[in-house]
């Protein structure tokens, strides 16, 4: 472990930049976080929380033409733990045998710790914590005057051994911060989710059983597929023809049209089962096929109902 | 690059007109084609779309590959007017076929239901290239009316080269119909099998293979041996897009041959 003091931490970025492209959590007017590239003179925090969109649409466009592409290698800097939860589900679908080519594998993921909550944010529901323990190439912790640095791979560790200059060794108080930060974080995740924390394997067993939550939750439900597309884990695509190439669009659960085979049958034409289909993919199929939730408890899709749905509180209600 | 998604190029040589909505079309790959009796290929019509089919030809046949293609949708529609000459796509070989080694030494009993029958003629050519291997080869097939059968040409052959073969119709209009009349179960009646060592393989439309799938276990086959083409909105055909989602499987790439006692639990199969 490293510490880079603020000043340094401006220069760090420089330095990445002649390699990298980068793009950070930047403010919006309403408060939010959104992924901005950044240029020179830019200056950013890594505190806060998750951003509005999750950091998926790096990897592979919502629509794009499947054909070789030359781009300078990436680095999302200030992604946060539900974030990484999310990405390895996308890659061990993605690059599993046969692997997608146009996923693409020159981005690396600076993480860092969240230092706040959204409102929607319930990780801790799902026993997960606001920082990322592990798939990124380094991971940040902010602590006010400068941050924390964990390299957690070897592309990290390079970045690490090339910026010696900037870095300092890591202080018994640095360490006393962090874990004081992380612990503040948590009991704000913590306090706005009751303390509430689920039995994953009690709710896989229950998931996939018609429940009166379902229906009472999933009236409201108008098909808009926000939540799958906010969703840092959701991963479906249609697949379409274009011209010369073949053009994969994003695709969602929640569209009426999304199983319908030639002929016209749909084996999920009713709402209920398509809002079903949905947790029963996230908390019971992705588990056994994937052995990874399709869950992070980001909250995004909380965030993003137009029907003002409470996924969290689904799957309270049906874990009881 | 390996691309999963690349379109092989390959030639129409042939179209048939197996009924009023059903043609075979036969195909000429710009290179050789492998695949297993019971995997899927995505046809590509370039610049309109991609819809998945088992092909309906041996698989021991490696130079042209057929399949048979009820018109039903946007893209069947478009394959529909396709003629020789025309240059399509297919991209696989896709899934999992039929473990035919499981099958040596057994009576394996086909039931088939209207355009279902495709990929179990490309099973049934598949096991009569070998005859030796398997026992008792048997094909209960039903159509909605005489006009509806599907290879009706080749029903003969198939019996000269040593398939006992039943067949139904829900209906005749016109009386000229001596077979069975009936939904396709109707087909077990009186019939002699020996499910304890045998397998039973069903394709068809989902109401045929779910009645179908009842009636076999009623008459002694167990959840494992019986072998189902699950029919699903394959898209990407590698098991990445969704689509074909079947409970915690994905049909395209851990089927679409599924035994019933690995999805019997699932919940809406038969949808």
């Amino acid at each position: 472990m490293e510490f880079i003091s603020k000043q340094n931490f401006a220069d760090f970025v420089k330095g990445l930049y002649s390699e990298y492209d980068i793009f950070y959590p930047k403010k919006n007017s309403g408060g939010g976080r959104d992924w901005a590239k950044w240029q020179k003179g830019d200056e950013f925090s890594l505190e806060g929380h998750r951003t509005v969109l999750p950091v998926k649409y790096f990897f592979y466009s919502p629509q794009e033409n499947l054909v070789a592409k030359q781009r300078r290698p990436l680095i999302i800097f200030g992604a946060r733990g539900c974030d990484t939860r999310g990405l390895e589900l996308l890659k061990k679908i993605y690059l599993d045998d046969p692997k997608d080519p146009y996923f693409r594998k020159d981005i690396l993921i600076f993480t860092a710790d969240c230092t706040s909550a959204h409102s929607d944010c319930f990780c801790s529901v799902l026993g997960a914590h606001p920082w990322a323990e592990k798939d990124f190439d380094l991971n940040f912790s902010p602590l006010g005057d400068g941050c924390l640095i964990e390299a957690g791979s070897e592309k990290g560790k390079e970045i690490l051994r090339k910026n010696s200059e900037k870095l300092e060794d890591v202080s018994e108080t640095h360490k006393k911060e962090q874990a004081r930060i992380r612990a503040a974080a948590e009991k704000i995740v913590n306090g706005q989710n009751n303390g509430v924390t689920l039995d994953m394997q009690k709710l896989k067993g229950k998931i996939e059983t018609r429940n009166s939550a379902f229906e009472n939750h999933g009236k409201t439900c108008v098909s808009c597929s926000a939540c799958t597309t906010v969703c840092p884990a959701c991963f479906c695509f249609f697949l379409s023809e274009g011209k010369e190439n073949k053009i994969r669009y994003a695709d969602s659960c929640q569209l009426p049209g999304y199983a319908r085979v030639a002929g016209g049958a749909n084996p999920k034409k009713e709402l209920i089962s398509r809002f079903m289909h949905r947790f029963g993919c996230k908390f019971s199929w992705r588990p056994s096929m994937h052995n990874n939730l399709g869950c992070t408890g980001c909250g995004r899709c909380i965030s993003g109902c137009q029907g003002k749905i409470n996924f969290k509180e689904v799957l309270i209600e049906v874990s009881q | 690059m390996n691309d999963p998604y690349k379109t092989l190029k390959a030639a129409i040589i042939r179209v048939t007109d197996e009924t009023s909505n059903i043609k075979s079309f036969l195909l000429k790959p710009e290179k050789k084609f492998s695949f297993k009796t019971g995997q899927f290929v995505q046809f590509t019509v370039p610049g309109i779309g991609e819809a998945p089919f088992t092909p309906s030809s041996s698989h021991f046949e490696k130079d042209e590959i057929e399949i048979t293609i009820m018109k039903a949708g946007r893209v069947t529609s478009r394959i529909h007017e396709l003629k020789p000459k025309d240059v399509v796509g297919i991209r696989g070989p896709l899934g999992k076929g039929y473990p035919l080694e499981e099958f040596e030494g057994k009576e394996i009993l086909i039931l088939g239901g209207g355009v279902g029958m495709a990929p179990l003629r490309c099973l049934l050519l598949s096991l009569l290239e070998e005859k030796n291997k398997y026992g008792r080869i048997l094909l209960l097939y039903g159509s909605k009316t005489p006009g509806d059968i599907v290879y009706a040409g080749q029903f003969a052959d198939w019996k000269k080269r040593g398939t006992e073969i039943y067949r139904s119709v829900d209906r005749c209009d016109t009386g000229e119909w001596k077979e069975k009349k009936g939904v396709v179960t109707c087909l077990f009646e009186g019939l002699k099998l020996n499910p304890d060592n045998g397998v039973a393989v069903v394709c068809g439309p989902p109401i045929m293979m779910k009645f179908g799938t009842m009636k076999l276990l009623e008459v002694g086959y167990k959840p494992e041996s019986i072998y189902l083409s699950m029919e699903k909105n394959m898209s990407c055909g590698i098991g990445k897009c969704g689509h074909c989602a079947c409970g915690k499987y994905f049909a395209c790439k851990d089927g679409p041959v599924f035994k019933y006692s690995v999805v019997k639990d699932i919940a809406n199969i038969w949808d």
